[in-house]
């Protein structure tokens, strides 16, 4: 599932600051902030090992390049660094890169390079290095998905010198430094590159703070410290290596499980938290919260616009007007989800959003429905037009919504009720669901989508994303197809002026929104629990993944 | 007072054609020729490696044709699972080097030679040979199920020699626990038991550490709905045994009550749980299925279900061949057992 | 034989031969009788009472099972809420009522398929000739040596999740359990001296098939059968767990079960109701199996 959460791997700034916050804050560490540390501000020691537990499933192949799935970018972002990174405030920093400079006609970027960065395996980080990934993610054989997307404008790709390549574009990208900060297009060494499909899976080598020692399927993967580490921005985190000896990056499926460990000390750093547990944890002295949401899009139901009923706007906004999710959200999340009314993410700087299209009215909707031809109702009280009852088919996968999700599309079911829609729930598993997808048997669905950019609008809303891959695969499930929108998010996309941009991504959410094709309900979640004894943490990638580079072990 | 056995079940006590005795009839059917065991030994090899046979050809079949009749595209599987944006031209490469092109009935002599040869294949998802998957997963499998499985039998004797000794009152609280314990789901006593012996008083560790530990809980959780199961079958056995003619004469010979249930009855007992060992061994691995995954301990069953989530083939087939592997030994050595425990088993 | 020199043993009777209850034995204590009689009847009141909540829920539970209030969720048992509410607000006495229907639907339905399925295969197999026995035997074994979950899995992936499928994948991994035990039964039934007399008697088959053979090959079946039923019902919630039973808001009991699973560490009624209930029906259906076995069998 392409993912893309919002991290913001400290920059200059976001370093110093999270350097700060450690010392000044002490013990105010809100609760549900980024920021963790508690206690007294102490001497990091060195040495340890941080026991992970990831409640994804766990990947099938080590290196982000290969699919492009969040369990990836989780584990990926330990060992792998990318070209460019976020900062707090949202801002795409250089990272591995040190500049880029783009052409007039924007077909046209000069990526430089940092100098003196190694590999874990020896070979140096170069123009030549940055080529052969971007070739891997097109290599056909690679079989990418997430990571050729974003690469996919890329034609021409000229080594200049060691520390620049001139990269040239079939047509413009405004999101390409974007692009670069997702760990799917995180860089590999060359020479390991080469390698096997397999052996390359097994153990990626990259520049970050740790390496994959061993991977033992099924259980866990085993890293340790890169002892030649130093952050290539200097004031970025401390100088020098990891102050952990390692990571056991560990998958535990089951919630309950998880943070069963987590409590026995088991565990030291679990995610996918539930809303209960970090309810419990935040009333806890010994457990920290680390709530970190994704960017890219929000956590939406979509509405299929291209068949009956939804392709009457209408009966869209009569749906998204008749359904009460924010009793729901308030008690199946225990407060710790909040309602979201945007399209993307809250971390993205160019969300926009409105809450006044959305508070709940069931004159209008049913207003709406009578107005649209559905006026009549069946013996169980659903809404009938021409003999055909409204019903709207709901496939749920269990993979990725958590039951306080599904719970939610039941309240929501429940409530639809009222005005007269009938949702049919169907729990599937991940194949099946892609299945029902890909032929068009859905008129609702929830399928969240991680990128970093609000670019993501374009895959989530352009008419070019509602043709399916070769595996019957495409992105916009409301099936927008609006000529004007398509117009607004080309245009945004080619311009670099930031300003332009965001005028251009709000005069397109709006259009979303308006539409009604989409229900927002709240950020992607990603919570992460981890004992007190963890300091340090808080650092996150450009996709809201936590790194452990600042991170250390107290000794109780 | 005593609840009827079970007749029917292969020896089991009290089936038609016992005599009053209580002793050893020869139900009809071929005798063993005296003087050769040894052909006898043979021949009974030969027929069970040719069931063997039969039986792991006939599950690679079914698989074979059940997958393929799943819905979804299997090269979509090969190419890093469900929804992959993989494009077209890596989707005809992954068709042509697994040979998903050609027709059905040539996939499926190519797999039957390859099945032959030992060659279980490579995993579509993990990209790992079969072979190396399975003999990395099976181990904690069967850590899992061989300890559940004598757990299950220690737990189903006990209850059974104790309404066997104690009378009416000890066969209905035994009854009773063995009916709670089969009618509970292995997720939620897994749960419970996660909840009191880690959460509340942490004793145990939640997730597998390697340590024996971490075995007590799955061990319990897979051991004891099957305990409930085999109890109940047991204990009926037994008591049906305690009241056989041959029982009554054991006591009349001034035989001890405690040594009518250990000398005789206890075999007429174990017998049908003897018997419904292969299907024990079929609900142990579905089980572990669920087991796995509450204590995120690694093993086939966890294996498994990914597997048929991910469509992938190779590995469905594998686990299923080896599974039933498994069933094949196990029913073998059971018909060993049955007949060293029941004398009257000859014609088989 | 004379009682005395039985003396230290438990007080049974003597066996008067095979297919005989134990009806016979010396009734020395009344109160034998009676907690004999109490299990059954305890059993019965039950089933009757699920019985009336598969068929007219409305009656014992006139609360909507499917009305969401999330301002009353996660309520323990009281007064307003007998059991409680789940994570939804929803009254739980109401959703075990209604929710009778699918489970019980589910329980019958599936044993019934496998009895119906294990009836044919044991028949063709009793009856038949070696070469027919050995066939049937064949399959039957094939179908053992698949675990059931794979069989139940790789079914749901086929025909997708529901109450149907359930029902099939259930029964199929029954099924074969049940067929060996028919076909040993029938095989042993056919050279016993009652069917011979029968058939001297001039009996047509289909008499024998249906007055001698069915009944006492049924026989020591339909006790694990009643079992069974509560397995099903078992089988079905945890197919519930892994995301591939009925769906929601449907109340059945294993659905509960599941959801309910989340959230035990503070709203234990969640599951222990529902859970509750699965034992019932399983511990009832027994009960009462053995009791009408024991009766059939006198008869």
């Amino acid at each position: 599932m392409p993912a893309a959460p919002r991290s913001a791997r400290p920059a200059a700034l976001a370093a110093g600051l999270l350097a700060t916050t450690l010392v000044l804050a002490g013990c105010a560490g809100s609760p549900g902030g980024g920021t963790a540390g508690s206690g007294t501000a102490a001497a990091p020691v060195s040495g340890g090992t941080l026991v992970y537990a990831s409640g994804d499933a766990e990947p099938t192949c080590l290196d982000p390049h290969v699919g492009g799935n969040y369990p990836q970018a989780l584990v990926a972002g330990q060992y792998l660094e990318t070209l460019y990174t976020k900062d707090d405030d949202g801002a795409i920093v250089p990272w591995l890169a040190s500049g880029a400079e783009v052409s007039d006609d924007g077909l046209t970027w000069t990526l430089k390079l940092r100098d003196g960065i190694t590999f874990t395996d020896g070979s140096a980080f170069d123009a030549a290095t940055v080529k052969a990934n971007i070739a891997h993610l097109q290599d056909p054989d690679t079989a990418s998905s997430t990571g050729y997307l974003a690469v996919e404008k890329i034609k021409t790709m000229d080594v200049v010198d060691d520390t620049t390549l001139e990269i040239g574009l079939s047509s413009p990208d405004a999101a390409l430094l974007e692009s670069f900060s997702m760990p799917w297009v995180a860089m590999e060494s060359a020479k390991a590159l080469k390698r096997s499909q397999a052996e390359n899976c097994a153990s990626p080598v990259g520049t970050g703070p740790f390496k994959v020692a061993a991977w033992t399927k099924q259980d866990s993967v085993e890293l340790v410290r890169n002892g030649d580490y130093t952050p290539p921005v200097p004031g970025a985190g401390h100088d020098g290596p990891a102050y952990l000896e390692g990571i056991t990056w560990k998958f535990i499926p089951e919630a309950a499980t998880r943070y069963a460990a987590l409590q026995a000390g088991t565990v030291d750093m679990i995610d996918n938290a539930q809303p209960d547990t970090i309810k419990a944890a935040e009333g806890s002295e010994a457990i920290g919260h680390l709530d970190a949401p994704r960017p890219g899009a929000s956590n939406r139901i979509e509405l299929n616009s291209s068949k009956a009923p939804f392709n009457d706007q209408r009966v869209r906004e009569a749906f998204v007007r008749a359904v009460n999710v924010d009793d729901g959200i308030s008690s199946l999340f225990f407060g710790t989800a909040k309602r979201s009314y945007s399209a993307l993410s809250s971390v993205e700087p160019m969300g926009y959003s409105d809450p006044a299209l959305f508070g709940r009215d069931l004159d209008a909707a049913n207003r709406l429905l009578d107005e649209a031809g559905w006026d009549q109702r069946d013996a169980a009280g659903y809404r009938t037009k021409d003999g055909k009852r409204l019903t709207l088919a709901f496939p749920v996968s269990t993979n990725q919504s958590v039951p306080a999700e599904q719970s939610l599309f039941q309240q929501l079911q429940a409530t639809a009720k009222e005005a007269g829609f009938e949702v049919k729930l169907n729990l599937l598993d991940l194949s099946s669901w892609y299945g029902v997808l890909g032929e068009n048997q859905y008129d609702l669905v929830s399928a969240p989508y991680t990128k970093v950019g609000p670019d993501v609008l374009r895959t989530l809303f352009h008419t070019s994303n509602t043709i399916p891959a070769p595996s019957g695969y495409f992105s916009n499930h409301a099936q927008v197809k609006d000529p004007k929108l398509d117009a607004l998010l080309e245009s945004a996309s080619a311009t670099t002026d930031q300003a332009e941009r965001k005028d251009k991504y709000t005069q397109a959410q709006q259009i979303v929104l308006e539409g009604y094709y989409i229900l927002p309900l709240y950020d992607q979640q990603n919570h992460f629990l981890y004992r007190r004894q963890l300091q340090g943490v808080g650092a996150t990638t450009a996709v809201a993944s936590p790194t452990f580079h600042d991170t250390w072990l107290a000794r109780d | 007072m005593t609840e009827q056995a079970l007749p029917g079940l292969p020896g089991g006590p009290g089936g038609p054609g016992d005599r009053a005795e209580g002793g050893l009839p020869h139900p009809g059917g071929t005798a063993v020729v005296p003087g050769r065991p040894w052909r006898a030994a043979g021949a009974w090899l030969l027929r069970r490696v040719g069931s063997a046979v039969f039986v792991l050809w006939a599950v690679a079949t079914l698989i074979f044709l059940a997958i393929r009749l799943i819905p979804g595209d299997p090269a979509e599987a090969i190419l890093g699972g469900p929804g992959s944006q993989a494009s077209a031209e890596a989707l005809a490469a992954a068709r042509l080097e697994y040979g998903l092109d050609e027709p059905l009935w040539v996939q499926y002599l190519s797999q039957l030679g390859r099945l032959a040869t030992g060659d279980l294949g490579t995993s579509y998802a993990l990209r790992v040979p079969v072979a190396q998957l399975l003999t990395e997963q099976l181990p904690g499998t069967l850590a899992l199920a061989a300890g559940a499985w004598v757990l299950a039998w220690v737990l189903a004797l006990g209850l059974a020699l104790w309404s066997g000794l104690g009378g009416r009152g000890a066969a209905v609280v035994g009854s009773a626990l063995e009916i709670a314990a089969a009618s509970v789901p292995h997720f939620w006593l897994g749960s419970v038991l996660v909840l009191l012996f880690s959460t509340a008083w942490g004793w145990l560790p939640p997730v597998s550490n390697g340590t024996a530990a971490g075995l007590v809980m799955p061990i319990v959780t897979l051991a004891l709905p099957l305990a409930g199961f085999l109890g109940q079958v047991m204990r009926e056995s037994m008591l049906t045994a305690m009241t056989s003619p041959f029982a009554l004469s054991a006591r009349a010979r001034g035989e001890s009550e405690a040594g009518v249930v250990l000398r005789h009855a206890l075999r007429h007992a174990a017998l049908p749980g003897v018997a419904l060992s292969g299907w024990a061994l079929g609900s142990l691995v579905s089980g572990a299925v669920v087991v796995e995954s509450i204590f995120a301990r690694p093993g086939l069953g966890r294996t498994l279900l990914q597997a048929v989530t991910l469509r992938d083939v190779p590995l469905v087939t594998g686990v299923a061949l080896v599974s039933a592997l498994a069933y094949v030994v196990v029913m073998a050595l059971s018909d060993l057992a049955e007949r060293a425990i029941d004398p009257r088993i000859r014609d088989r | 034989m004379d009682d005395t020199r039985l003396q230290r043993g438990p007080r049974r009777g003597p066996r008067t031969g095979p297919h005989r209850s134990r009806l016979r034995e010396p009734r020395r204590r009344a109160g034998l009788l009676r907690a004999r009689a109490a299990g059954p009847v305890l059993a019965a009141l039950a089933s009757l009472f699920l019985l009336l909540a598969a068929v007219a829920p409305g009656w014992l539970a006139p609360t909507d099972p499917l009305a969401i209030d999330p301002a009353a969720a996660f309520q323990a048992p009281s007064a307003a809420h007998w059991l409680g509410t789940d994570e939804s607000g929803r009254d739980i006495y109401a959703r075990i009522v209604h929710g009778a229907r699918p489970s019980l639907l589910i329980g019958a339905a599936a044993t019934g398929l496998g009895l119906g399925l294990a009836l044919v295969l044991g028949l063709v197999a009793g009856l038949g000739g070696r070469l027919l026995d050995a066939g049937v035997g064949r399959i039957v074994e094939v179908l053992l040596a698949l675990p059931g979950l794979l069989l139940a899995l790789v079914f749901i992936a086929l025909a997708g999740p529901g109450v149907a499928t359930t029902i099939v994948a259930v029964g199929l991994s029954t099924a074969p359990g049940y067929a060996r035990i028919i076909r040993s039964q029938v095989r042993s039934l056919r050279g016993s001296p009652m069917i011979e007399a029968a058939r001297v008697l001039g009996h047509s088959p289909a008499r024998i098939l249906a007055r001698h053979l069915l009944p006492n090959a049924l026989g020591p079946v339909m006790v694990l059968a009643t079992l069974g039923i509560g397995q099903a019902v078992v089988w079905a919630s945890a197919l519930s767990f892994l995301g591939l039973g009925e769906a929601p808001p449907a109340p059945e009991w294993g659905a509960m079960l599941a959801a309910g699973r989340t959230y035990l560490g503070f709203a234990w009624w969640m599951t222990f109701f529902p859970g509750l209930a699965i034992v019932a029906t399983a511990a009832s259906s027994t009960v009462l199996g053995r009791a009408l076995q024991r009766r059939a069998v006198a008869a």
